[in-house]
């Protein structure tokens, strides 16, 4: 084959312009420690890339709402059980008048005072803030949900917080239900039960999509005690049980006494019930947080598996690339230097 | 019949013009030798009819019959073609990377943050819609996110400009080639017309054709007169014998899929004829890779912004607009309101009334009801809803799509180019392994035509003294 002059320096040229451009391309990735630096170097590993970015944000967004939800509930939780203490002192109280042994109408008006204050303590407790939020009060969050005489100008609205992408959580309990003993969940099965292999969550969708529930709906007054509430047990009215209760105290009522007894017990598990189940709220919170972090890492070891770079295949290219570069400098230098004029004298 | 000592001379005389003029091809190949597009000459030599009769015809020496370049007409037509190939690829990858650039999220956060940011700061709202901060949160994610709908907009419109620039250059640079050559096939003309080699200037026209391929689609033949006739775009006359005739660019008033001001490349079959409009035709070359990012790409682009934009827009605001505000006012829109989808992602923005009160942002449903959160979840679920766009993808599905397409299209520009590149430079090395000029092989015809000069020389040198002895002879 002839060769041209030309055909020399192009060839030159050409292969210490491709061992550059390779030179920078493994330089850009040391540099960046990624293997993807732009959408063209791998298309559908960089939408992955972003699919993932996005997950992961999701999921600190998820992280972040379990956490102040769980703050909620706590809070909630820890609230009820000090409402569960003064129950079981009240009925201990009732329990102690119930007969007449050691009683007369004087130690009943003491002991009405003290129930009178236990109802105090109770209404101070349903108007427990968080933050400036009250716990009880259902969407009706910034008003008082209790007066003192009971009266309930709260809702019966349950508050979701999306905890995954496709779970909610209830984060507040209405105080219609926790203090009224109002049911909510009739005929609505939860609609959705999910979360990890391990656990099972109730998870009821949006409150927006639930239909059945009225927010503008009459609030609890009209509860009757002993009807069957949220939880399929006996239902109190904790406020009109406490009242009825010291009246009769007042009265030195014997029979109201006793009676009072068995709507306490109602009471009692009608509170407990309610914390069983923000604990339950709790530890399936937990749970998705743990699951949570899993997630986050396996995505981000996805995400690094996809764009990070294999640092031993690098250094192994770079130094390949590096000698290349070197053989093609010397021969090219060799080569373009030589010609017939050299050896003509 | 006898030989003369003078016809020696004359033999002699020629043979150092010969050489001559070969010395000088020689030093015009060298000095040619880097000319883009050069093909090598070499001086032909015949020898000299002979004189006398019967067995004793005496040479007459040589004679330097012509100069011709050594070049092969086929190779050339074929590396131009490739060439204009490799024209339209450059001119869609050099666009393309632009566009790449718009979309690269893997240096810093883009749209696809941006969007994901958004949606977040609903469910943020959604933990606590009696909270403030939470709120300016929400309207400053949104805020970040029509800047980023806005920059993605205005990108696009940069690389659209700029594309516009290259197509004005583009067009200068044909007309000014497409009248060299018309200038040159008069040159050719009239040398070849007579019978001689127009070397140098086929040259140039060769050259200036790959030059002109490159930068518009064209179709040439030679005619019997050596002229070219070159067409672009189908059917549209660019050069004919020494008559070049002119593109414009021309802004357009904006028609269907096309932006208004966009340049259209108008042409004109002659000086009072209607223009003729061939944007749609350039199929080839710079020009044609241009325009394809341009009309193709670009458009396609920003009308999938457009709808993305727009999507968010109307989705937000007609769950917006269900719910109560922090006022108990019944919800307005959060997006300001955009008409049209067309150019929506340039002009998405927070409706000025939420964006200066953020008490005006709705999170829940019911009037009087600051922990109702329902709306916020359900802007919130927008994010996944695949009921948005086309029906089947989510708004993150259908943005991520966008990147990978844009990415695929990139890579394969890139890889066309890259074999484009291999295939011109393999035809330009077979070409030069033809054509092009080897200073060796210069360097040793040179000693060669050299000895023969100097021999040459030696012929007349005795010749010369061979006369001398003829007229000394009485001496003796």
């Amino acid at each position: 084959m002839r060769v041209a002059d030309k055909m020399n320096y192009n060839q030159s040229l050409n292969a210490i312009n491709k061992n550059r451009s390779e030179m920078m391309t493994y330089q850009n990735q040391a540099a960046s420690q990624k293997r993807i630096n732009k959408p063209s170097d791998d298309p559908l590993g960089a939408a992955r890339i972003l699919e993932k970015k996005t997950e992961m944000q999701g999921f600190e967004q998820y992280k972040r709402n379990i956490l102040s939800a769980k703050e909620f509930i706590e809070y909630s939780e820890q609230s009820l059980s000090q409402a569960s203490e003064l129950l079981i002192r009240a009925k201990e109280l009732a329990i102690d008048q119930a007969d007449d042994a050691a009683n007369g109408p004087d130690s009943r008006r003491i002991v009405a005072g003290e129930i009178r204050q236990i109802y105090e303590q109770m209404v101070n407790i349903a108007n427990r803030r968080f933050g400036d939020r009250f716990l009880f009060g259902g969407y009706k969050s910034m008003t008082t949900p209790f007066d003192m005489t009971g009266t309930y100008f709260g809702d019966d609205s349950e508050m979701d917080v999306q905890i995954e992408k496709d779970a909610y959580i209830t984060m507040n309990m209405p105080g219609s239900v926790v203090f009224m003993g109002k049911k909510l969940h009739q005929q609505l099965p939860p609609d959705k039960v999910l979360q990890d292999d391990k656990t099972t969550v109730e998870v009821r969708g949006p409150a927006s999509q639930n239909p059945s529930q009225d927010p503008l709906a009459p609030t609890a007054q009209t509860i009757a005690n002993s009807a069957e509430g949220e939880w399929g047990i006996k239902s109190a009215n904790v406020f009109e049980v406490l009242r009825d209760l010291e009246i009769g105290l007042k009265a030195n009522d014997k029979s109201v006494v006793q009676n009072s007894l068995e709507s306490l017990d109602n009471s009692i598990s009608q509170i407990n019930m309610a914390r069983g189940e923000l604990g339950s709220r709790v530890s399936s919170l937990n749970t998705g947080l743990e699951t949570l972090q899993k997630l986050h890492v396996d995505s981000k070891v996805i995400q690094s598996e996809i764009e990070d770079v294999d640092m031993y295949d690098l250094v192994n290219n770079l130094s390949k690339t590096q000698t290349q570069l070197e053989a093609s400098l010397a021969t090219s230098g060799k080569m373009l230097k030589t010609t017939l004029l050299d050896f003509l004298r | 019949m006898a030989t003369r000592i003078g016809t020696s001379m004359n033999v002699g005389q020629r043979a150092m013009m010969n050489s001559q003029a070969a010395l000088h091809t020689v030093s015009h190949n060298i000095a040619n030798k880097n000319t883009e597009g050069y093909s090598r000459q070499k001086t032909e030599t015949f020898s000299n009819f002979p004189n006398g009769v019967g067995k004793m015809r005496t040479g007459t020496g040589a004679r330097a019959a012509s100069i011709q370049r050594v070049n092969n007409p086929y190779l050339e037509k074929q590396l131009a073609g490739e060439k204009s190939q490799l024209g339209f690829l450059s001119g869609q990858s050099t666009a393309l990377l632009r566009l790449e650039q718009v979309y690269n999220e893997q240096q810093s956060d883009g749209l696809n943050s941006s969007i994901g940011k958004f949606f977040n700061s609903f469910r943020e709202l959604s933990t606590n819609p009696e909270n403030m901060a939470k709120r300016i949160a929400v309207k400053e994610s949104a805020d970040l996110l029509t800047r980023d709908f806005n920059r993605v907009h205005e990108q696009l419109q940069d690389i659209r400009k700029e594309a516009n620039g290259q197509v004005l250059i583009q067009v200068n640079e044909t007309n000014k080639v497409a009248e060299e050559i018309a200038s040159l096939n008069m040159q050719i003309q009239k040398v070849e017309i007579s019978g001689g080699f127009a070397n140098d200037e086929r040259d140039r026209r060769d050259a200036l054709l790959k030059q002109l391929g490159e930068l518009i689609d064209i179709k040439w033949a030679e005619g019997k007169d050596s002229t070219v006739t070159i067409s672009t775009a189908d059917n549209a006359i660019l050069v004919v014998g020494n008559e070049a005739r002119r593109l414009e660019a021309v802004p357009t008033p904006g028609r269907e899929n096309k932006a208004e001001g966009d340049f259209d490349i108008q042409y004109y079959h002659h000086e009072h004829a209607e223009p003729m409009v061939l944007t749609e035709r350039i199929r080839g070359g710079k020009l044609g890779g241009l325009l394809s990012v341009r009309d193709g790409d670009v458009g396609e682009f920003e009308r999938k912004m457009d709808s993305i934009a727009f999507e968010i827009g109307n989705r937000v605001n007609d769950l917006h607009r269900q719910g109560h505000n922090a006022y108990n006012q019944a919800g307005g829109d959060f997006f300001a309101h955009v008409e049209e989808q067309r150019g929506a992602s340039g002009s998405i923005k927070i409706n000025p009334t939420v964006l200066g009160d953020v008490g005006r942002i709705v999170a829940g449903m019911d009037p009087n009801s600051p922990g109702d959160n329902r709306v916020a979840n359900m802007i919130g679920e927008l994010q996944y809803s695949k009921s948005l766009l086309d029906g089947a993808t989510s708004v993150d599905e259908y943005y991520n799509g966008i990147v990978a397409e844009m990415g695929l299209r990139t890579q394969k520009v890139n890889n066309l180019l890259e074999t484009q590149e291999g295939v011109v430079r393999q035809l330009e090395n077979l070409r030069e392994s033809y054509s092009g000029v080897n200073v060796d092989e210069e360097v040793a015809s040179m000693i060669e035509w050299q000895k023969q000069f100097d021999a040459s020389a030696r012929v007349i040198r005795t010749a010369d003294e061979m006369l001398e002895t003829v007229i000394n002879i009485r001496r003796y």
